[in-house]
């Protein structure tokens, strides 16, 4: 499946149109656009609603709400571009479920693998008494209750 | 009824998008997204008028989400079968405009 931000992104340095919603269209090489579909075309043709008015501009900048639709022309290989775009992207992240730890403040215990991540109530950084085996990061104001059996500075939560 | 409401069902296949200013674009649904951006391929729009109708050809349609008003997929057998030539209609009016 081609996700249409993919499309847009892989239509870099190619020419597109782009009509607004008020009815105008803009021509042009596509250079950069983001993911709220906002656009930044260069050495654009503007064409009014009526098609009554031509001025070329030398860079514009669109922004993603006003746009109404893109037509890719046909000569343009899009398509097999966007799917090697999506093959790559899958190979780049085979296993990423959860963004990567940064030790955040939420994160005192270090890495603690792919479960209970950021909104972790029992080990973040509220840290009242939950009544297990003690928090995570041993290094905050919480003393440890109920200690089990000596001070586990990563528990396993499962 | 249960399940997501999704377009998933109509990827690959020819479907019609209906969108908010009135025009009604016919094509094979290659992708979509959560604010129903649509990625069209082969597409073409059908401009109905009092004169007849006319398919003009477009390529690759990406429609932005908010200018979706449906999506819908053709019977392309029964699609087929309509005899073009014979339809004149006044076209439909816009759902919404910008001012």
């Amino acid at each position: 499946m081609v996700l249409p931000l993919s499309l847009l992104r892989s239509t870099q340095n190619q020419q597109m149109l782009i009509e607004l919603k008020n009815g105008d269209s803009y021509n042009g090489l596509l250079v950069a656009c983001d993911s709220w579909m906002n656009v930044h075309l260069k050495d654009t043709i503007f064409t009014s609603k009526d098609g009554d008015k031509f001025v070329k501009i030398g860079e514009i900048f669109i922004r993603g709400p006003t746009i109404k639709l893109m037509h890719i022309p046909d000569e343009v290989q899009v398509m097999s571009a966007v799917n090697d775009e999506v093959i790559e992207v899958r190979r780049q992240q085979p296993n990423q479920r959860y963004p990567p730890r940064r030790g955040g403040h939420y994160n005192n215990g270090g890495n603690r693998g792919g479960r209970g991540g950021g909104n972790n109530a029992r080990g973040g950084y509220q840290n009242r008494n939950q009544g297990g085996p003690g928090p995570s990061g041993q290094g905050g104001p919480n003393p440890n209750f109920n200690n089990r059996g000596g001070n586990n500075p990563n528990p396993q939560w499962r | 009824m249960s399940g997501n409401l999704t377009l998933d069902s109509y990827i690959g296949k020819v479907v019609q998008v209906m969108t908010c200013d009135g025009r009604q674009v016919f094509g094979t649904l290659e992708g979509y997204d959560h604010s129903t951006n649509v990625v069209l391929q082969d597409a073409s729009e059908r401009v109905f008028s009092t004169d007849g109708v006319t398919n003009v050809p477009l390529g690759i349609y990406m429609i932005r989400g908010d200018n979706v008003a449906c999506v819908g997929e053709v019977d392309t057998e029964l699609d087929n079968r309509i005899d073009f030539e014979n339809v004149t209609v006044p076209p439909l009016g816009a759902i919404w405009e910008m001012n």
